[in-house]
């Protein structure tokens, strides 16, 4: 990592960590800013294959719900280790990414796009109708887990800084990824993947290898939410749930990782905000979401160009 | 080196290679000529395993490359250079070149450090654009980036597939130097080139293709002077 992106990514981290000590930071808006780092977080780690692989995956809410689900089924079960639930979550989820990656990423463009869909409904479905983990209902009313014996994450601030940490060590693996020889490798590969070929790269393999990163991250993301949220139903893994990460991802800027992260909060707050007002609150987020892709191409953070601040690489 | 015998290849149901044969020795440069169309990139796509042979063989250094994928073909040292100067356009001229170090296992920064010397002393312009992104260098520089990441990877054979293209003359003459230079270096090179002259002055044989055949062949000299050239290839 560059010296300035370090101290960039610490001065940001710090300002975070002194967030709720600010006099307005009421439970309800810790609450708002655990939501919105959590999906700040999932969008940067979608982002790793959108764009950086150049592959746009419709099926990220059923990493998200996964994650999820595994945590709440041990919490409803009596199991209040937080790490248990992280093992479980990253056992469940690593084994779906391997399935769901191995056969997307032997196609391409739209085929991977569709397959990720496929995959990610059909898992949908499954607990949708599975009475056993609670059908459409889903997992409702868990306990909040626990750090170490005798200390439960039961409160708006344990729960903000435990996404903090989250968020930071997803920075931390996403910009280690994207400045390796792998993350290189990546971006040859949503290039042009056929040079990425002869130059002697298994494509495949790379794609893989960086769907079941991004699958993990999120899934680990998901396997948090229980602890704020006290549940886990279907509805995390609509696909429309899946369309708003992508929607996050462009807000803030493809192919950076602090853009999706912003892309997310705002997508949050703005959520948040105008549902409070109307019920159709999606138009309007659908109506600032044209109006960024048609004005604001590279997003949020690529606006910044226009502001006359430093410009920001796509690569890095 | 890399031998084909009776090659079928095409596109779908359309066949364009109809039985090519054609062999490149250790340490020769060897000119693949031929007007558009004639199905030489699609010989140097199947070579690289891009398209799978309907009939015959290929083999490099005795080793059967029709069951190989393109990354293991390249990895075993068979390197191209495509047409159109394919570099990774939104990467530096650094990320370009270290990407072609795929089939070297150490690739720490000493390893990396002395490649990429060796290369600059062959393209010192690269070295002055070392950090800038591949897509704001000439098409010469292009050009020479694309061979400079081939010779990174120590490929043992290079494929070029018409490096002269749309190039100004004094990049043609680099060009052919270069060619020139990785033949003293002992790297085998087979040209597809329509620049027949520029090819022959460099390459120590030549193969003429027409409609998916191998219509001639003849060491350069040869060539040179034969009416075949002038009849097949209008120069």
């Amino acid at each position: 990592m560059s010296r300035v992106a370090s101290w960039r990514a610490a001065v940001v981290l710090a300002a975070l960590a002194a967030l709720p000590a600010l006099p307005f930071m009421s439970k309800y808006y810790l609450l708002l800013a655990f939501d919105a780092l959590l999906f700040g977080a999932i969008a940067m780690s979608l982002d790793l294959l959108i764009g950086y692989t150049g592959l746009v995956s419709f099926g990220h809410a059923a990493f998200f719900g996964l994650g999820s689900y595994a945590t709440a089924i041990l919490l409803e079960r009596g199991v209040l280790s937080f790490w248990a639930c992280l093992g479980f979550a990253v056992v469940v989820v690593g084994l779906y990414a391997l399935m769901v990656s191995y056969f997307s990423t032997a196609r391409r463009g739209i085929y991977f796009a569709l397959l990720t869909l496929v995959f990610a409904e059909v898992v949908f479905t499954f607990f949708r109708y599975t009475q056993t983990f609670g059908g459409s209902d889903g997992i409702q009313g868990v306990p909040p887990p626990q750090l170490v014996p005798g200390v439960t994450l039961d409160t708006p601030l344990a729960n903000y800084y435990l996404v903090l940490v989250f968020l930071a060590l997803a920075y931390l693996v996403c910009r280690t990824v994207v400045t390796s020889h792998f993350g290189k490798v990546l971006v040859a590969i949503r290039e042009n993947e056929d040079r990425a070929r002869f130059l002697g790269y298994n494509v495949q393999r790379y794609k893989m290898a960086v769907c079941m990163l991004s699958a993990l991250l999120t899934g680990l993301g998901g396997a948090i939410y229980p602890g704020r949220s006290a549940f886990a139903t279907p509805d995390l893994m609509l696909w429309t749930v899946s369309g708003e990460f992508i929607i996050m991802v462009m807000i803030g800027g493809l192919g950076t990782l602090a853009g999706p992260v912003i892309g997310g909060a705002f997508f949050i707050v703005l959520q948040e905000k105008v549902s409070s007002y109307v019920d159709w609150y999606f138009i309007v987020i659908g109506l600032v979401l044209i109006f960024i892709v048609l004005f604001m191409p590279k997003g949020l953070l690529g606006f910044r160009r226009l502001l006359g601040f430093k410009q920001w690489r796509a690569t890095a | 080196m890399l031998r084909m015998a009776e090659v079928h290849a095409g596109y779908g149901a359309t066949p364009i290679l109809f039985g090519v044969s054609l062999e490149v020795r250790a340490g020769e440069a060897v000119a693949l000529l031929g007007k558009n169309g004639m199905g030489k990139t699609t010989l140097m796509k199947t070579a690289m395993g891009f398209l799978k042979p309907w009939r015959g063989t290929i083999e490099f250094d005795g080793r059967d490359l029709t069951r190989l994928t393109p990354h293991q073909i390249a990895r075993l040292g068979v390197g191209l250079v495509p047409e159109n100067r394919r570099i990774f356009p939104g990467l530096t001229v650094r990320e370009n070149l270290e990407l072609g170090l795929s089939a070297v296992a150490d690739r720490s920064a000493a390893v990396r450090r002395r490649r990429l010397e060796e290369v600059f002393h062959h393209f010192p312009r690269l070295s002055e654009r070392i950090d800038q992104p591949g897509k704001t260098l000439s098409g010469g520089e292009q050009q020479m980036l694309a061979i400079a990441r081939v010779m990174m990877a120590g490929a043992k054979i290079i494929l070029m597939d018409e490096p002269t293209q749309g190039l100004a003359p004094a990049f043609i003459r680099h060009i052919r130097d270069m060619i020139g230079e990785l033949k003293r270096l002992g790297v085998t090179v087979l040209l597809v080139e329509q620049n027949a002259r520029m090819a022959l002055s460099v390459c120590d044989r030549g193969y003429i293709m027409e409609k998916g055949l191998i219509v001639f062949e003849a060491v350069s000299s040869e060539l040179r002077e034969s009416p075949v050239i002038r009849e097949k290839l209008g120069v």
